[in-house]
């Protein structure tokens, strides 16, 4: 059965961005999230340390914007972060009024804590639960505003006809049926691809499915060799530790007892940005300074019981249930491992694409305010500003646009690929291209990278989507039939992990999270520029300056 | 040989199932997921769990492990040592397939509960020691263990009197926000059924975020709802706009 479903706009992905984009739909227009769990299980909610905003007197946005751009080694679109940053103190108010708590200084105003690389305390937070406080409050709105959610579809494909947005096909996960929903105009907001690493913060559910459909209908992806990894998170499994933890005052030290950070960032320390530390601890781990796993230690014992079992009660609870480490009196092991992608679907600073009718925002977007390497604080930020915009716009949009009928041949092609990869079961199952995928990911294109791993990566890379596309999967039932979806996701992987690598591999210097041992200086003259990547090729697009221009970047 | 844990998963649908064993290779510091991930990878591919974060942040893979109300990801295998482990669906929903069941109850419940309504304009003076209590609200995953331990919804099925523990979280958040305006105290009486919980906390006992839900959340919300509808005083002065609370408490 393929049921059509008609709206105004679809929302992909019920996370913070998602949330607010619906929010911002005309209320007389029929809007509906969907989402592939439940909205409450998004990887918003695990987001701990803050969002910043300059709300404090002697803070100004402008330095804000400053630091995200230098934060972002030159790359971000100056305009971009400027409409973020001077946007920040409203979206933490309205957020206030709709009710998250922040917490509170002394005289009763909302506290702000370091994060790294910001030259003012201006991350906003709610202990270390910022993301599920944030996100509790839009989900309340959405059920205020009587918001449609579908739950538990998992959205495979972007449906367009005449050169414009036509709606997306789903699987239903209870039953299994293909079900299009036609709609004139659709927002991508499904975050991260992090599963295409071994090593990632990221949940199983960050699979980048929105990049990689909007790839395929032919929508640029923008800086895609930019990604992130955090400094700390615990070896094993990568549960992350927050960066508030160093934002408090907790240390990094080094087999030899050393505050390591003294030699690559003496002014910033600890709350040096994300890439300098991580890169830091990995040349700590490779020049024989780190301890056997491959850690440092991070150190909280001097911040003391209380700061640590209230505004870090989430590590505490980790190190303790994890790794049976009391932080109270024991220092942690943290290594870096994948967190974010600065990368994503190439929209402008309202969150259209090239595609019309198609909008992006979050993670799964490159507006782009985060160039090639975001600030701690800043994603919950992006959300909730970006998500906004591409809200608006998409009101707009429909206010304006007919819309254009629903390719049911697209249903079709989807219901025959489910039948073809349950029959294609017997050959070889998709599993372990995806364990390959993740393992080839971290040790070839991670913190460090030159030319002859990212070669091999590639090669890699290709020959498991090679094997993927005759692979297939055990599970022949409808319901809930996680296989097939894992299957989908994996391709998905596939798609994205190729174009990290042949970024990684033409962007021949070293900037920001991409880190090139064969080429360590930034190139201005000849790669101040976005890279944008369709199933044709590469194009390149100039950065936006308005106000800042490009200079060393020292802390 | 490395050691061996072995697992007895429910297999089944609404229609009837039974456990069924496999036997897993035991690695230091594995947790129930661990283990239920390597049945999926290598002998069950068509085995249903829903999980996603593996931090115990997302709520998503509650079920019950030796018939306690669990999360997969938060639940270390040496605790289990020489036992067998059964893990089941969460019983007090309806069971869809193998261990994912139907919790969609809990958020047509969440749809009742009046949002957040600011009583003064932005931006809001408030202590930290009044919003501390909040905060602990906030650790509050959705994973409805609670919900599936609580006896009100479990043995009595009283989902039609009672919103359950984690909804008495989600009304405590508001009623206790230093800036709000609402009142929710004739829903918590009457709707909502604050009176069928006869304190057992066994809520609290499952809480995989420590929430003290009984101690922090339900007690303070009967004590409101107590002089709110059975302070003489009050009762003499208040206006009779609302009827007085009914439903009795259910015994555990």
């Amino acid at each position: 059965m393929e049921i059509l479903q008609h709206f105004d706009v679809i929302v992909v992905g019920a996370g913070l961005a998602g949330m607010r984009a619906a929010l911002e739909i005309d209320p007389d227009l029929r809007v509906a999230v969907v989402s592939k769990v439940y909205p409450v299980r998004s990887h918003s909610v695990a987001a701990q340390g803050g969002i910043n905003a300059a709300i404090d007197p002697e803070d100004k946005w402008q330095d804000h914007a400053f630091d995200t751009i230098k934060g972002s080694d030159y790359l971000a679109d100056q305009d971009a972060a400027e409409l973020m940053c001077e946007d920040a103190p409203r979206v933490v108010y309205e957020m206030e009024h709709w009710g998250t708590i922040f917490s509170r200084r002394p005289d009763g105003r909302i506290a702000q804590r370091s994060f790294g690389g910001q030259g003012y305390p201006r991350a906003c937070y709610a202990a270390d639960k910022t993301g599920r406080a944030l996100y509790q409050t839009l989900f309340e709105q959405s059920i205020r505003r009587q918001i449609t959610v579908l739950k538990e579809f998992f959205v495979v494909s972007i449906a367009t006809a005449h050169g414009q947005v036509a709606g997306v096909v789903c699987i239903e996960i209870r039953t299994g049926t293909v079900v299009g929903l036609a709609a004139k105009s659709v927002i991508i907001a499904t975050g991260g691809a992090g599963m295409m690493y071994a090593r990632t913060t990221n949940p199983y559910i960050n699979s980048g499915d929105g990049m990689a459909m909007a790839y395929r209908a032919g929508v640029p992806l923008k800086d895609m060799e930019f990604i992130q990894f955090h400094p700390t998170t615990l070896p094993g499994m990568n549960v992350l530790i927050t960066e508030g933890a160093r934002g408090e005052g907790a240390y990094l030290y080094n087999r030899d007892h050393e505050r390591f950070m003294e030699r690559y960032a003496p002014k910033l320390m600890e709350v040096a940005p994300r890439d300098i530390v991580s890169r830091a601890i990995e040349t700590e781990i490779s020049e024989g300074r780190g301890f056997d796993g491959d850690y440092v230690l991070l150190d909280l014992r001097h911040l003391g019981e209380n700061i640590i079992k209230h505004r870090l009660s989430e590590i505490y609870d980790f190190a303790l249930t994890y790794k049976g480490i009391n932080p109270i009196y024991e220092p942690i092991p943290v290594q870096p491992g994948q967190h974010y992608m600065m990368g994503g679907i190439a929209t402008d600073k309202h969150g259209a694409t090239e595609l019309p009718g198609l909008y992006a925002a979050g993670e799964c977007a490159a507006v782009s305010v985060h160039g090639a390497n975001r600030l701690g604080a800043n994603s919950l930020l992006d959300t909730l500003v970006f998500g906004r915009q591409a809200g608006i716009q998409a009101s707009q949009f429909v206010r304006k646009n007919p819309g254009v009928d629903f390719p049911s041949a697209d249903l079709t092609r989807q219901q025959d690929m489910i039948s073809r990869v349950k029959a294609a079961g017997r050959r070889e199952p998709y599993g372990a291209i995806r364990r390959e995928l993740r393992e080839t990911m971290t040790q070839y294109v991670g913190t460090f990278r030159d030319e002859p791993r990212l070669t091999k990566a590639l090669k890699t890379v290709r020959a498991l989507q090679d094997r993927y596309a005759e692979a297939g999967i055990q599970d022949q039932g409808d319901v809930f039939n996680y296989d097939l979806l894992a299957y989908i996701e994996t391709g998905f992987l596939l798609d994205l992990a190729e174009i990290v690598t042949v970024g990684a591999l033409a962007r021949k210097e070293s900037r920001g999270a991409h880190a090139r041992i064969d080429y360590p200086d930034r190139d201005d003259a000849q790669f101040l520029r976005h890279f944008l990547f369709t199933p044709d090729g590469r194009r390149d697009e100039p950065v936006v300056i308005t106000h800042y221009q490009p200079k060393e970047r020292k802390y | 040989m490395s050691e061996e844990i072995v697992l007895s998963i429910f297999r089944g649908d609404a229609a009837g199932g039974q456990e069924v064993e496999y036997r897993v290779p035991l690695t230091p510091g594995m947790v129930v997921l661990d283990a239920v991930h390597q049945v999926q990878a290598h002998q069950a591919q068509d085995l249903a769990v829903r999980w996603n974060c593996k931090a115990a942040h997302c709520g998503s893979c509650g079920a019950e492990i030796n018939g306690h109300p669990k999360l997969l990801c938060k639940t270390r295998l040496d605790d289990y040592v020489g036992e067998t482990v059964h893990i089941r669906p969460m019983q007090t929903f309806p069971i869809i397939k193998d261990l994912v069941a139907d919790v969609s109850w809990n958020f047509e419940v969440a749809k009742k509960v009046p949002a957040f309504q600011p009583s003064v304009p932005v931006p809001f003076k408030m202590q930290q020691f009044d919003v501390d209590r909040i905060q602990e609200f906030h650790h509050c995953i959705e994973c409805f263990l609670c919900q599936d331990v609580c006896h009100v919804l479990r043995d009595h099925n009283a989902k039609d009197q009672y919103f359950g523990p984690r909804f008495m979280v989600k009304m405590a958040e508001f009623e206790m926000h230093p800036r709000d305006g609402g009142d929710r105290v004739p829903m918590l009486a009457h709707e909502a059924g604050l009176n069928m919980c006869n304190v057992t906390k066994c809520c609290t006992e499952v809480c995989p975020q420590h929430i003290r839900i009984t101690d922090n959340a339900i007690i303070p919300l009967k004590e409101r709802v107590a002089d709110q509808y059975w302070d003489p005083l009050r009762a003499l002065f208040r206006k009779k706009k609302a009827p007085a609370a009914t439903g009795q408490s259910v015994q555990g």
